[in-house]
């Protein structure tokens, strides 16, 4: 899901530098609102690692083969810190695995960082109601991280299908892109689960861990 | 009998003249020309082949128009012949499903004999990958020292 560089035109690049400049500023705004902004960087730090090599891991779904993205996962466990760790973990994706590009960092920010951003939207509704249950906790845990995915496979698809360069042939690539998108199906359903497992297991073993979100 | 010896004698004279040409020659010629055939191969950094992604290929007197585009085959391999009346940088683009790369290859005077894109060996990356880890999980460590004492 990651772009590389000189796919997409420059405009597109530049507007995605933009919308990502104005997220990771209000991001950053809503963390220095909280209480103690430091709180959360220990959590912030390490699912940034965890972001950065689980792309390194690659699932076959024949006939293409996909990786983890935990954009899901980060969003629940770090509200706002999740667009910064994901800029971050592209950054360094991109210059160490070539995995995506430094000119299609902008794009790529916000396809996985903006539906982290959801996510946290997603995995707060548990708080809805007056009973705090495990099972709540698993049922939005598992929603945030599928939910994260099929957004970002959205925004990639959409993306793509309407820069296609002229040169290509349109419908040969735009069937290799639905075709990656629907791979990523059984991601949705595993990011789901593991974000649920991990809000679980949480919840019973440091409950002020998801607390502070 | 007139007719008869002038035959003879035209086609003795044919030979006579057929003859000299292979047998008397000291100058020698030798033309050649290459067709240098630029090969590619275009695989994933998980070793897959790209199978059935499209390459387009621009010249470098024309980067902006297609000089050619094709399709990679089942091993994710293509090639073609480029023009060497137009020596320069060559640049060829794979892509499938909004992935790929592009390589530039040298043709004429600076013609190298292989190239690839990208480059890290695997030691390499996972030695890099294990000292942004290290960074984060030092990052982490540190905050949450500062924590426990606040």
């Amino acid at each position: 899901m990651h772009i590389p560089d000189g796919i997409l035109p420059v405009p597109v690049t530049a507007a995605g530098y933009a919308a990502t400049a104005a997220v990771t500023w209000y991001s950053v705004r809503k963390i220095n609102q909280q209480e103690n902004p430091r709180r959360e960087i220990p959590k912030a730090s390490l699912l940034t690692a965890a972001f950065f090599v689980v792309s390194w891991i690659h699932i076959p779904v024949p006939p293409t083969s996909v990786h983890l993205v935990l954009n899901g996962l980060l969003g629940a466990m770090l509200g706002y810190f999740a667009f910064p760790a994901i800029l971050i973990g592209l950054f360094f994706q991109a210059v160490m695995f070539q995995h995506g590009g430094l000119t299609t960092l902008g794009v790529n920010a916000m396809i996985m960082g903006f539906p982290a951003i959801i996510a946290y939207y997603i995995f707060r509704l548990r708080e809805l109601g007056n009973k705090q249950s495990v099972r709540k906790t698993a049922i939005f845990g598992f929603l945030a991280g599928a939910v994260a995915i099929v957004l970002s496979v959205v925004m990639f698809v959409v993306i793509l299908i309407n820069f296609l360069p002229a040169d290509l042939d349109i419908a040969t690539e735009r069937a290799a892109i639905y075709t990656l998108a629907i791979a990523h199906l059984p991601i949705m359903a595993i990011e789901g689960v593991i974000t649920s497992l991990v809000a679980v297991f949480l919840q019973r073993v440091r409950p002020e861990l998801l607390e502070s979100v | 009998m007139k007719w008869k010896f002038a035959a003879s004698f035209l086609f003795l004279l044919v030979i006579a003249l057929c003859l000299p040409g292979t047998a008397l020659a000291h100058g020698a010629k030798i033309e050649y020309t290459v067709d240098v055939t630029i090969e590619l191969l275009a695989a994933y950094d998980n070793g897959e082949p790209m199978a059935g992604a499209q390459f387009v290929v621009y010249a470098p007197d024309d980067p902006s128009t297609p000089w050619l585009t094709g399709v990679c085959d089942d091993e994710g391999r293509f090639s073609f012949i480029p023009d060497t009346t137009k020596p320069g940088i060559w640049d060829v683009q794979v892509r499938q499903a909004g992935h790929g790369d592009i390589v530039h290859i040298p043709v004429g005077e600076d013609a190298a004999v292989s190239g690839s894109t990208g480059g890290y060996t695997s030691l390499q990356i996972v030695l890099m990958a294990l000292c942004v880890v290290w960074g984060s999980v030092g990052t982490a460590l540190y905050f949450s020292r500062r924590k426990r004492r606040a």
